[in-house]
């Protein structure tokens, strides 16, 4: 530090309890930088370890002291003297060294930050969602199922007011009904599910079935036409089952609340992260859902297999439904239906007998549930 | 000789006493900060935002000069991180009691749920005047910092009264709103001891901007009500089903492609407006603030010019061109790319690809968007604004005593939190 010994040069210096400009001359020492007013006298000694570098018009040089209750300033336009100084300094670095290490650091933490927020999406999340969601008191997945059943209805049902929305009803269909009932009860007691369910087949041309939140399930009158044996539909009411045994629907809703957290809150505030946001998020439920699909699906197997009844059904049916044309894609949110079909198969042994969960008069009865009304 | 004895120079000779502010920065490094700012927000999905907003912050304060002293900023990404993380503390309850909301529907939900919209909104008004805290706190010039006092929750009382009616009353009280608001912000903004008012009525503003108001609202209410002219009840059962759809609509609600096009044609004329009236709407805001600014005796007067303004927004639109055009041959190169690398790979795969193209294109579209804005509109602004304020009275500056301390970043955070960025 002997090099830098008796460099001087005027500077201005603001001592931060008022805004008068003091023109003054500073003198750096081998300790510290000595500050001396124009009659020479001392003004203050800023000791070397304690200066840090401010915020200035790139000519300027400018420092303060740390830990300090005052806004001390020191502005030296002289470089050499700057340079003296920056050099008997640690902290200060006006090339910008060690800043640009420090934020090299901070972006490196970033970016672990980011790394690490969305293995907690896509592993995290879910785990918590399972974890959660059988504390969700079974009274509010109830009133949700309700709300979610209104919405249902009133989106679905797009018959003339007269016509009830449900199958069973009328004096024709009775028997449907009586057959319909049979099989729920079968499935229900061969499944162990002990939360109440609320199953009905309504008047809708697809061939399709639904699970809502709170024990709801629609069985779609497109998909008893469409049906070959009852064991099909069985196996689909399986399916839909498994859906209510595992609360998908609150596992889905507190899935979307903590990707919504994730995504919306500690991430994506910057312009055009909206559109990251979206695609990562439905990416991601997307995903969730294909993993609750595949255990539904098991589920529907282990059902039909304490029942005796065809496992395989299921597989068949949804070949038939969707036709060997199942596009692939990463945002569906069903499997693709010809991996759904390998998968059941690989679970389900072969059946040797062809033993079904309802008679032939029960099953035809089934197959005119909705004969009632046109 | 230093910028700071030329300006003491200048004062002494009365050259540039009345226009004494200057701003030293270049346009090519506020572009560098704000391209690698960009390209870090998009690797760190946004968390690198407390480190740019720094950036930004130190590289505007510190070349701002006012009378040869610049402005400087202490604040450090740090304690925005720092106040982030304690807002999604604070805010997480509220989130919470939204979700409870959405799973326990009924009368008690839509309650709580329309107490939290009322929450947020007064959270995130109260986050801007704490932040606005922060940022003086933050400021230094000639070894004082700014700092601001009154109470956060009054603030956001009168800013969510005066907002609401605002939006109420289609922007006929805008300039009375900012003039409130200002009021009391600057009422409580001090320099150490030297304390702020602001002087400018917003029956001023009110006067310079009602044709600009008038002549862009008009269009818009001709353009609403030509909409409401049309039956959409019939229109809409019109549309059901295939056939000679058109026919249908004309039959079941007469005049109503003529309706439609009168609608886009007046919507168009008001979009045009806009854009033609936007920069003078600016320039009259930006004008009219700066010559409200009062700190003890020092009067702030602006003397920007419009035609300034314009070719600024004019330098911007050019930028806009050449970045879209930029832009449309990177998307056809990358799909070259695409379709030659990923022709025969697995369906899923190039699915995959498609989608972080899609996505990329449009992240870096809207940041590109929102970096040439700040780099050519922002900063032309700042520059221009500065350097066309005269001050009377500017020798008090020199006579201030400190006073006020630093204050905490949670402002910044609930502000970020809820989506509110500033600069």
């Amino acid at each position: 530090m002997n090099d830098v010994q008796q460099l001087s040069c005027p500077a201005v210096y603001f001592d931060g309890v008022t805004s008068a400009r003091h023109p003054v001359t500073i003198d750096v020492t081998a300790q510290a930088v000595v500050i001396r007013a124009p009659g020479g006298g001392v003004v203050d000694e800023w000791p070397y370890p304690r200066l840090k570098h401010l915020n200035a018009p790139a000519h300027i040089f400018r420092i303060g002291l740390r830990k300090s209750d005052r806004l001390a300033r020191l502005d030296i336009a002289d470089q050499e003297v700057a340079h003296a100084i920056d050099l008997a300094c640690p902290d200060i670095d006006r090339t910008g060294a060690s800043a640009r290490n420090q934020q090299r650091r901070a972006i490196g933490w970033a970016f672990a930050a980011t790394v690490s927020l969305m293995a907690v999406a896509v592993y995290g999340v879910p785990l918590l969602a399972d974890r959660l969601a059988p504390l969700v008191p079974q009274g509010i997945e109830r009133r949700l199922g309700a709300a979610a059943d209104t919405q249902v209805r009133a989106m679905l049902n797009d018959g003339p007011p007269d016509r009830p929305f449900e199958c069973g009803g009328a004096p024709v269909e009775g028997p449907g009904r009586l057959a319909f009932d049979k099989l729920m009860a079968r499935l229900q007691v061969a499944s162990g599910l002990t939360i109440p369910i609320r199953a009905a087949v309504i008047r809708r041309k697809e061939a399709n079935a639904i699970a809502l939140p709170g024990g709801h399930i629609y069985v779609y009158q497109g998909l008893i036409d469409q049906a070959q044996t009852a064991d099909e539909v069985a196996g689909v009411i399986a399916h839909e089952l498994g859906h209510a045994t595992a609360r998908d629907g609150t596992r889905t809703i507190l899935q979307g609340a903590g990707l919504s957290l994730i995504f919306g809150m500690l991430l994506g505030d910057f312009v055009g992260g909206g559109a990251v946001v979206l695609a990562s998020e439905k990416l991601l439920k997307s995903a969730y859902s294909r993993d609750k699909e595949a255990a539904a699906d098991a589920f529907a197997v282990r059902t039909m297999l304490a029942l005796k009844g065809d496992a395989r059904a299921l597989g068949r049916f949804l070949e038939r439904i969707a036709g060997k044309t199942g596009k692939k894609s990463i945002f569906l949110d069903h499997p693709a239906t010809q991996d759904r079909v390998t998968w059941i198969n690989a679970i389900a042994p072969p059946q040797s007998d062809g033993a079904t969960l309802l008679d032939a008069a029960e099953w035809a009865a089934l197959k005119r549930i909705c004969a009632g009304y046109r | 000789m230093s910028l700071s004895e030329a300006g003491a120079t200048a004062v002494a000779a009365g050259n540039t006493a009345c226009r004494p502010v200057r701003f030293l920065g270049t346009g090519k490094q506020f572009w560098a900060i704000l391209f690698r700012g960009a390209v870090l927000l998009m690797v760190t999905l946004g968390i690198y935002r407390f480190w740019l907003a720094t950036d930004v912050r130190r590289f505007l304060w510190g070349n701002t000069t006012i009378d040869g002293e610049s402005l400087e900023y202490s604040g450090t990404a740090i304690e925005l991180l720092q106040g982030f993380l304690v807002a999604i503390a604070l805010i997480l309850p509220i989130y919470t009691i939204f979700l409870i909301t959405i799973l326990d529907l009924g009368t008690v939900g839509s309650a709580l749920s329309a107490a939290a919209v009322i929450l947020l909104a007064f959270l995130s008004q109260y986050g801007i005047y704490l932040a606005r805290r922060y940022r003086l706190t933050r400021t230094v010039f000639r070894g004082l910092r700014f700092h601001q006092t009154g109470s956060a929750i009054r603030y956001a009382i009168c800013a969510i009264w005066w907002w609401s009616l605002t939006a109420f009353t289609l922007g006929f009280v805008y300039p009375f709103t900012r003039a409130a608001l200002e009021r009391l912000k600057m009422r409580h903004t001090y320099f150490g001891d030297l304390q702020g008012r602001f002087e400018a009525s917003g029956w001023s503003l009110f006067w310079r901007g009602f044709l600009m108001w008038l002549a862009v609202l008009i269009p818009a209410l001709m353009t609403l009500t030509t909409l409401l002219s049309v039956n959409w009840p019939a229109a809409m059962a019109a549309m059901r089903g295939g056939g000679d759809v058109l026919a249908r609509i004309e039959r079941a609600s007469p005049g109503f492609a003529s309706a439609i096009a009168g609608a886009i044609v007046l919507a168009v004329v008001c979009l045009v407006l806009i854009a033609a009236l936007f920069p003078a709407f600016h320039a009259l805001v930006v004008r009219w603030w700066i010559s409200g600014l009062r700190f003890g005796e020092v009067t702030a007067i602006s003397h920007l010019r419009t035609r300034d303004v314009y070719w600024t927004y004019l330098r911007f639109v050019g930028g806009l061109l050449v970045f879209a055009l930029l832009l449309i041959v990177g998307i056809f190169v990358g799909l070259l790319i695409i379709g030659i690398a990923f022709q025969s790979a697995d369906p899923q795969v190039s699915e995959i690809v498609t989608v972080l193209m899609l996505v990329g294109t449009y992240v870096v579209a809207a940041l590109g968007l929102i970096t040439l804005y700040q780099s050519i509109v922002m900063l032309s602004v700042w520059r221009l604004a500065a350097e066309s304020i005269e001050l009377v009275n500017a020798g008090a500056l020199a006579r201030v005593r400190a006073a006020g301390d630093a204050s905490s970043p949670l402002g910044e955070g609930i502000a970020d939190v809820l989506n509110l960025g500033g600069i």
